[in-house]
């Protein structure tokens, strides 16, 4: 089933969609690209209804374009997060809404630092220093926790410092890459129909690329 | 809460959708943060109007930041247009108009204002109001709650709260009865804000709370 | 068909200019909207003609801040000003020709007062739309852009005037740190280093061409801004019954731009540090 992930580390921003399409139980395709290049230095992956999915997504391609040519500079990452999570909002509540959720990856080149959205088919928008959408969410975001504390390298003293504790901002891309590796593990090791191939892709300040795990 | 020349409110800061945990810190405003949590999809955020006022919606979590954006533009256009800050009072009418417009397909937020309104006389008086997710006013003398964990609040609030208190007093009683409520429920927690507005300043702090 | 229209029309400009801008032998068609696209560019040029013997308003970009300086024309002393004394309190605009349309925009306007209240109340709705959009200041170019489409379709059809009212932009975005527009009532916006509209805008433009330094700080553009106005301004001194100042500045400590519009006795503060007042000038002289 759809399984997305997403976390931030120092500089960067590392996405992360399975590339599986599939029509009821039947798998379509297993090399489709989830992850939209919004930008020099923003990314989208998109998970939800198929149809809606690839429409919303164009969707929000274009749109995002559209203001890099009227204005010259692009939508920083914040504006971005907000519109797209406004169109969602207002879809919510029209006859035909859009069932898509998203994980937003972005490098701010105005206050140079990596942010990440989660942002539901409800248009809830929360920044997070990590997120994951779809079956795999209930492994992964378990385990980022725990991975995160392993990080410290100190027992936790209380029980309240535990998701204090969890996100290492400044893990390096190798860090970064071997903590989503366990997440993709986690889930092909627990979740029964877990997808095999994922794609990768990072922001940092030089902008997006894809990367292999 | 109302307490004695100052009012106080507190919210907790989880974004969860269902019993599936997503944030413990939804803050996207400065100075505050949010708060409160839900069934499917809440959370609850107080956030600053003014220096002297602050509202917490909690309720499903788009309509939190769709609710608080566009009071934030209302109330905008209000301060640039009428050159001064707009009282607690009319803010809560604002609340409640905004809600009433959507009466058959609502916002699902319960929204609660805390603020200090200027008397004639040139005074503060503490003021505090919740409202249901169409824009009924409940104007309170002492305590109003919302959310996942009102009623639980109540019970806390009942037994806790009294007239007159003073700043550090009224802290403890919202903290202790936010803080007990919400561990009992199992949507809410993860952390929570508490501000209490008095005078001269508003005092915020967050609290630890139980993470599971 | 127009009669109307005309009337209004010329009376508007007589009350701004205090003379007719528009001479009497030009034919009558020429100076009414009709289907003949030509015409309206007539009136464009009018309103333009208009504007300049507006009250002067100027504005100098400096490296750390903006500066708008506005002569008010509209004096006497049974005008009751007793709302302009209190100034903004530092939420809106404050007087005749300054406005706050965001917090990170203050415009200063120049020509019809009806119709630049109507832009401003039009500016300050687009920028608290695009912050509803999308969660940050409206870019200021993007607002001197909003204001000049809506400008501009006045120009394009039959039927319509245009806005008789120019508008300098004091603003600060992240893309282009601080920055100084103009619009006028075609619709054309620019961007400017220091630059001045309504009357004397001739002589302050060149006066600001010889003493303009692309390194002045605030306070100095403060400075200029006021020796310039004392030069052009029909009056000979300086004082807060006929100016408005307002800069805008970046506060380092709470991140984001600031906005002052200053009241009266602040103006009469500013003019005596800089030595400009009537006091001085009159102690001088004895």
């Amino acid at each position: 089933m759809e399984t997305s992930f997403a976390l931030t580390g120092k500089g960067y921003v590392i996405v992360a969609a399975d590339t599986t399409a599939a029509r009821s139980i039947v798998k379509m395709k297993d090399d489709q690209d989830k992850i939209k290049e919004l930008g020099s230095h923003l990314l989208m992956a998109y998970s939800g209804e198929p149809g809606d999915t690839i429409q919303f997504a164009e969707y929000v391609e274009r749109n995002i374009r559209l203001y890099q040519i009227r204005n010259l500079y692009p939508l920083r990452p914040s504006a971005a997060a907000s519109w797209i999570r406004r169109s969602l909002a207002e879809s919510l509540r029209s006859r035909n809404a859009y069932t898509v959720n998203l994980l937003i990856g972005g490098y701010d080149l105005a206050d140079h630092k990596p942010t990440l959205y989660w942002i539901d088919y409800l248009g809830t928008v929360v920044e997070v220093p990590f997120a994951a959408h779809g079956y795999g969410s209930y492994f992964a975001l378990s385990l980022l926790d725990r991975w995160a504390i392993a990080l410290t390298r100190g027992r936790p003293r209380r029980h309240t410092d535990i998701l204090l504790r969890y996100h290492n901002p400044e893990a390096t891309l190798e860090e970064g890459l071997a903590t989503l590796k366990r997440c993709i593990n986690e889930v092909s090791k627990r979740l029964i129909v877990s997808p095999d191939r994922y794609k990768v892709k990072v922001v940092d300040k030089d902008g997006v690329r894809e990367v292999e795990l | 809460m109302v307490g004695k020349d100052c009012v106080a409110i507190a919210s907790d800061l989880r974004l969860g959708t269902q019993a599936l945990g997503i944030s413990s810190n939804f803050q996207r405003v400065p100075v505050s943060h949010f708060s409160r949590v839900c069934p499917s999809l809440t959370i609850c955020q107080v956030f600053p109007i003014t220096d002297r006022l602050y509202v917490g919606l909690p309720g499903l979590g788009t309509d939190v930041t769709t609710l608080y954006e566009r009071f934030r533009y209302r109330v905008n256009m209000y301060t640039i247009k009428e050159e001064r800050e707009i009282h607690p009072e009319t803010f809560t009418h604002m609340v409640s108009s905004t809600l009433y417009e959507h009466r058959f397909g609502p916002y699902f937020i319960e929204p609660v204002v805390a603020g200090l309104s200027k008397l004639p006389t040139g005074g503060l008086k503490p003021f505090i109001a919740a409202m249901d997710l169409i824009g009924c006013i409940n104007f309170a003398k002492d305590f109003v709650v919302a959310g996942t964990a009102s009623s639980k609040l109540y019970g806390v609030a009942e037994g806790l709260w009294e007239p007159d208190l003073e700043p550090e007093d009224l802290f403890e009683t919202i903290s202790q009865t936010l803080l007990n409520a919400v561990d009992r429920d199992a949507f809410s927690g993860w952390g929570a804000v508490v501000h209490v507005i008095t005078k001269d300043r508003v005092i915020s702090r967050t609290l630890k709370a139980r993470m599971d | 068909m127009y009669t109307t229209d005309s009337i209004i029309y010329r009376s508007d400009y007589d009350i701004l200019s205090r003379r007719s801008p528009i001479p009497e032998y030009v034919p009558s068609h020429l100076l009414y909207p009709t289907t003949q696209s030509t015409t309206i560019l007539f009136i464009v040029e009018y309103a333009m003609e208009a504007i300049s013997h507006a009250g002067t308003v100027l504005g100098v970009l400096a490296k750390d801040g903006v500066v708008l300086v506005a002569e008010k024309r509209v004096t006497g002393k049974l005008l009751d000003l007793s709302s302009a004394k209190e100034g903004g309190g530092g939420y809106g605009g404050s007087g005749e020709k300054m406005f706050l349309i965001n917090s990170n925009v203050i415009g200063g306007v120049a020509g019809i007062t009806s119709d630049a209240n109507s832009l401003v109340n039009y500016a300050r709705s687009v920028a608290q739309r695009y912050l509803l959009q999308y969660n940050q200041d409206i870019p200021v170019e993007q607002l001197a852009q909003r204001l000049c489409d809506m400008k501009q379709g006045y120009t394009q059809y039959g039927g319509l005037r245009p806005f008789g009212v120019s508008i300098l932009y004091a603003g600060y975005d992240p893309h282009y740190r601080f920055q100084l527009y103009h619009s006028d009532p075609s619709g054309n916006y620019s961007g400017w280093k220091a630059t001045c509209i309504g009357a004397n805008n001739g002589t302050a433009q060149s006066l600001l061409k010889q003493e303009y330094k692309d390194d002045m700080g605030i306070d100095e553009a403060i400075k200029l801004v006021l020796k310039v106005m004392s030069r052009t301004m029909d009056s000979t001194t300086l004082g807060s019954e006929k100016l408005e100042i307002a800069v805008l500045t970046y506060d380092e400590a709470a991140k984001k731009p600031k906005a002052k519009i200053y009241k009266p006795i602040e103006i009469d503060g500013l003019l005596l540090m800089h030595e400009m007042s009537k006091k001085t000038e009159e102690a001088m002289k004895s």
